[in-house]
């Protein structure tokens, strides 16, 4: 992916947008191998968003972490944490209904919002076998919202139907390193919200395999330079573009 | 007893629960262990593996695998040897979601055949595998997980006593779930202490010891993967064996964590 012609690159865009979708105390969870959501949540808690409550897998409570880990269920986010849960307590906490937004991915992405974590050809003799949803095919379903994110946006992961459905269920957004996408619930489909300062609509269309209509879509507005310097101060070592590495 | 004594008691086809998540508090001194003893036909259970699943598979140990994500998360590409295990068919695999692992534990530590669970709607990881059966005291229907009661649970703790007493600091992941639910439990310990100051907090006991089989002292076990307040991944080994990973072959898997992993190797690296 390259830069945005803006003094900042995809991996800024995209946590600043997926840090836009949070509201303020609104409870938040995400998983492994999710350092973009990591960064985030810790941004929309330092700018828009001070009373979100964030969960993950360590099991700590609205962490402050003096580094940000590789790993995101390391024990570095049990830093600065009053209480402890289990990965046990946040699925039954969604499973309640009382767990607002989940961040999940997907290696492929279709255009009802379905997730491919599994495999790549035949199931039960996959091509490639790929690690596997972790949480996802019982989050998407019961948390109130799921926002996806996929630093790749080419036509193998943004597909018109997964071979195989890891999990599909309450997406709202998509966050791409081109676009956002929200699911239009009367559809069902993914449709473009904004598109990203720098990306032509052309480049996104070829880029996408299912359709999508392009006609008088906004461009996503830019960092603001409070939001650039919240990220700098949440994520010094800069751990939001470890995914574009 | 020593870590290697308590591992000969575990049979080949064993199935095993494994304590930790990713590459936290893994139990690495024990796989190093069922690689060393040449284990064969084990059955993995484990919400979210990474290393620990990874080189079982490519030592050649496994033959059946019960999780929900094996992966390096961002640290390394894809997991090769689990990839190439179920690739080729060497190993079958019950694909999960991590709350599904934890249903079947808790089926089987509350002695049912079987846990109810919420969602599970829009998954093709269910239909065919996963029943959905009638509530019975009001409307709709419900997804259903088979109990998962493996023979033998492997926690890696920081400290426990030498009646199997075990404190775990910082996150305890599923291991006092897969402690409940397995018919055997197998422990490490960064240290083995005296118990006998435990009587002024017992509340820090997560597993009692009457349900422990075996207690082995063994200082960085849980080394390359993390252990909450004594040492933190060891990124390089890690990257080290992802490239041994990559040549493939269990020979090659095997000969490395021989050569490799050794207890004064695990205690050396997670004491600097």
């Amino acid at each position: 992916m390259e830069a945005t012609g803006e003094p900042f690159g995809p991996a800024v865009t995209m946590v600043v947008a997926l840090s836009r979708l949070l509201r303020d105390g609104e409870r938040v969870f995400h998983g492994v191998a999710s350092p973009l959501p990591m960064v985030a949540i810790l941004l929309a808690t330092a700018t828009h968003a001070p009373r979100l409550v964030y969960l993950n897998i360590t099991g700590s409570i609205n962490p402050t972490p003096s580094r940000l880990p590789r790993s995101t269920t390391d024990p570095a986010l049990l830093e600065g944490t009053r209480a402890l849960i289990t990965l046990a307590d946040a699925f039954d906490l969604s499973a309640r209904g009382e767990l607002d937004t989940v961040f999940l991915s997907g290696v492929q992405i279709d255009a009802r919002g379905r997730i491919n974590m599994s495999a790549i050809g035949d199931p039960a003799r996959p091509k490639i076998r790929l690690p596997g949803g972790a949480g996802s095919a019982f989050l998407l379903p019961t948390a109130n919202r799921t926002i996806l994110w996929r630093s790749r946006h080419d036509i193998r992961t943004f597909v018109e139907e997964v071979s195989f459905a890891t999990g599909s269920g309450k997406v709202d957004r998509v966050v791409t390193p081109l676009c956002v996408f929200r699911r239009d619930s009367a559809a069902g489909r993914l449709v473009v919200e904004s598109i990203h300062p720098g990306i032509s609509a052309d480049d996104l269309a070829a880029r996408t395999a299912f359709a999508l209509d392009l006609t008088g879509i906004p461009t996503t507005p830019p960092p603001t330079a409070a939001e650039l310097a919240a990220l700098a101060r949440v994520d010094p070592q800069g751990m939001h573009r470890i995914e574009f590495a | 007893m020593s870590l290697a004594e308590a591992i000969a008691v575990i049979p080949d086809g064993s199935s095993i629960a494994l304590g930790g998540n990713t590459l936290h508090r893994s139990p690495s001194a024990a796989v190093h262990g069922l690689i060393r003893q040449g284990k064969r036909g084990l059955t993995l259970i484990k919400t979210a593996g990474a290393y620990d699943i990874d080189v079982l598979c490519g030592a050649g140990c496994v033959a059946r695998l019960v999780v929900a994500y094996v992966g390096f998360e961002n640290l390394q590409g894809m997991a090769l040897r689990f990839r190439s295990a179920i690739e080729t068919e060497q190993v079958a695999l019950d694909e999960h979601t991590c709350a599904s692992v934890i249903a079947g534990l808790r089926a089987a530590a509350q002695g049912v055949p079987f846990m109810p669970l919420a969602g599970m709607s829009g998954t093709d990881l269910a239909p065919g595998r996963f029943h959905r059966v009638t509530n019975p005291y009001g409307e709709g229907e419900v997804v259903t997980i088979p109990a998962i009661r493996p023979d033998w649970a492997i926690v890696h703790a920081q400290e426990a006593d030498s009646e199997g007493n075990v404190r775990i600091f910082g996150t305890q992941f599923e291991d006092v779930l897969i402690a409940n639910a397995a018919r055997h439990v197998l422990v490490t310990c960064e240290k083995l202490v005296d118990g006998a100051d435990w009587v002024r907090q017992p509340e820090l006991t997560t597993i009692p010891g009457f349900r422990v089989d075996a207690v082995a002292e063994a200082p960085g076990g849980a080394w390359p993967a993390s252990c909450a307040g004594h040492y933190d991944i060891d990124e390089a080994f890690i990257e080290r064996y992802y490239h041994v990973s990559t040549q493939g072959t269990s020979e090659h898997i095997t000969a490395f964590i021989r050569e490799e992993t050794g207890a004064s190797r695990a205690l050396a690296v997670a004491a600097r």
